[in-house]
């Protein structure tokens, strides 16, 4: 199957400001792809620009239509939450079943119900009478009930509990994702979301900083614990990045030879929130 | 077909205070002005003449062709209030339509459903073109009914025949079928204010009413005053244009003499372009003219413009 996303030379300004400089992307079908980076990175404007929001520079398809063209066609396959808090304050969730149903060809209110039944929501409540937290899952019971091809989470979980966000990835990732689907992740809880990714994107400054999958960044990354006395060793192998834990030196290193590591202290896996802090740091300096 | 009309719904949802509760509201106070009404003359009965022999010398000084034309003048006339009130209700709905979602961030939810936004503008036009207007009448109906049938009441205590001194004199469908009419009529005769209102909601950044109607003010005035050192020329300044756009449209807003004959008047009769007698030809008359064909075309730049906006309209 072809690629859901396909991005050559994006770009957006805004102004004299660029805010995606250039990007290239290509994400194909089955993947859970989580895009990361600080605030003001071009997260938001690149999602925008595929969900057919804004208008844009270079060439963007996907699922092989042109989204500042076909966004409504585009949105019987894709389904997007950008912010959770966007659902209408006047609006009844009985209202907002009914409207939902008639407009979208694939939503299920069987699923709706399935999910509206782990929380308090009730189909007389007012959006405006739900707590912040309510809101964003009724948003997510609508978004979770509508069968799409791709699906992009901005921030989902914002204002959730942790239980929900645990129910809600677990969810996601037993009942909603398969083969057939692609789903995009930006969060700043990377730490919850980082063991159901396949695919890591890291974006800084409008650029993509890295772009590989998680199997790729278990092979290429390897983060080194060592005692002080050791550091010095480390630090002539060149690691990208160096940070000091209740007094033991961790070094990161790319595509470093881990036999040679192994001999000065413990190897693990660098979690995705080390691996963003360590590009980020170097990609600034 | 079955997304528009989820769409009108959406729209009666979200503003069935406007559109449902003031007509409803309007319809109450006409009630109970009526019955206060029949009260106050109820009180006086015995220091004035009675609300009896009021009825006595009505039936007895007029004869059922002049009480015909006073039912029929009275329907179309009585709506006066329904009319104001729901120009006021569409000038405010549409003044939103395109800006309430953008100010409180909904434009991202209902842009995530696979809806045009060609269709989206389409049904908040046609909601204020006919659903809005459909629902003023039909509450004026039922409060027409509803007054008719204490008036009758009111009527038979007293010992007179409510069918042979008002209920049956005159056909009413005609006068409420030229109200409806009118209101339709009014609906596209107006399409050049409701486009550029949607236009406004559109575009403004905040405020839509100060959007609205200052700039055209501050062109009004301008106009005026370039106008007014040259020569008197009022008919093609704009403030004079939109006065004559209100003075011949098909709407009936007052009752005057026509043709020596006194009669419910579309606009206002003043100008002389148009006849203003209440008939279905006067206001096809209007709806087949040059001044609505500019109309039409002004009204058609505005709303692609409303669109064209709409297309690019995210919450920031």
């Amino acid at each position: 199957m072809s690629n859901v996303i396909e991005a050559r030379g994006l770009t957006k300004r805004y102004g004299r400001h660029t805010a995606v400089d250039a990007i290239d992307l290509q994400i194909p079908a089955g993947r859970i792809v989580g895009l990361i980076g600080p605030n003001g990175a071009g997260k938001t404007s690149a999602l925008k620009a595929i969900l057919g929001l804004t208008n844009f520079e270079g060439e963007l398809t996907v699922l092989g239509k042109d989204p500042s063209r076909d966004r409504a066609a585009l949105m019987e396959d894709v389904c997007f939450i950008a912010d959770v808090a966007v659902l209408p304050r006047w609006i009844r969730v009985w209202q907002l079943l009914e409207f939902t149903e008639n407009i979208h060809p694939r939503f299920s209110r069987e699923k709706f119900h399935e999910y509206l039944k782990f929380t308090k929501i009730t189909l007389d409540h007012k959006v405006k009478q739900l707590s912040k937290g309510m809101v964003a899952q009724l948003h997510l019971a609508i978004v979770m009930a509508i069968d799409v091809k791709l699906l992009v989470l901005d921030e989902p979980t914002l204002g959730l509990d942790i239980l929900y966000r645990k129910q809600f990835y677990t969810n996601l990732l037993n009942d909603y994702f398969d083969e057939q689907r692609s789903i995009i992740i930006t969060t700043h809880q990377v730490e919850e979301v980082e063991h159901i990714l396949s695919d890591l994107i890291f974006i800084q400054d409008g650029r993509i900083a890295l772009d590989c999958t998680m199997e790729v960044v278990q092979e290429r990354y390897v983060e080194l614990m060592v005692s002080p006395d050791a550091a010095e060793a480390a630090r002539a192998l060149k690691p990208l990045f160096e940070r000091v834990l209740f007094g033991r030196h961790i070094f990161l290193y790319e595509n470093a030879d881990r036999a040679q590591l192994k001999e000065l202290g413990e190897l693990h896996t660098p979690s995705v929130a080390d691996l963003f802090v360590a590009t980020m740091t170097e990609g600034a300096s | 077909m079955k997304r528009l009309m989820a769409l009108i719904k959406r729209e009666y949802w979200e503003n069935k205070g406007a559109f449902r509760t003031t007509p409803l509201i309007i319809g109450g106070i006409y009630i109970v002005v009526f019955l206060m009404g029949i009260f106050t003359f109820g009180y006086f009965d015995n220091e004035f003449h009675t609300l009896k022999e009021a009825l006595r010398a009505l039936i007895e000084h007029t004869d059922a062709s002049q009480r015909a034309f006073g039912v029929e003048i009275g329907l179309m006339f009585n709506s006066f209030f329904f009319s104001l009130v729901l120009a006021f209700v569409v000038f405010f709905y549409l003044l939103g339509s395109l800006y309430d979602d953008r100010k409180d961030r909904s434009i991202l939810w209902w842009k995530s459903l696979p809806t045009s936004d060609m269709l989206t503008i389409t049904s908040k036009l046609l909601s204020a073109m006919f659903v809005v207007p459909l629902i003023f009448f039909a509450v004026y109906v039922a409060t027409t009914v509803v007054i008719w049938l204490i008036g009758s009441i009111v009527v038979l205590v007293l010992g007179e025949n409510p069918w042979t001194l008002f209920l049956g004199v005159a056909n009413p469908f005609k006068p409420l079928g030229l109200l409806l009419a009118s209101y339709l009529a009014m609906a596209i005769w107006a399409l050049p204010l409701y486009g550029w209102l949607m236009f406004v909601s559109a575009i403004a950044p905040r405020i839509p009413l100060l959007f609205a109607l200052v700039p055209p003010a501050v062109f009004a005035v301008l106009q005026i005053w370039i106008d007014f050192l040259r020569t008197f020329t009022l008919k093609t300044n704009l403030g004079g244009l939109m006065w004559n756009w209100l003075a011949n449209s098909p709407l009936i807003m007052s009752a005057s003499g026509h043709n020596g004959e006194i009669g419910a008047s579309l606009g206002i009769p003043i100008t002389d372009d148009f006849d203003h007698a209440a008939t279905l030809g006067n206001m096809l008359d209007r709806l087949f003219s040059t001044d609505m064909l500019a109309g039409l075309a002004l009204a058609a730049v505005f709303l692609s413009a409303a669109l064209w906006l709409r297309r690019r309209a995210t919450d920031s």
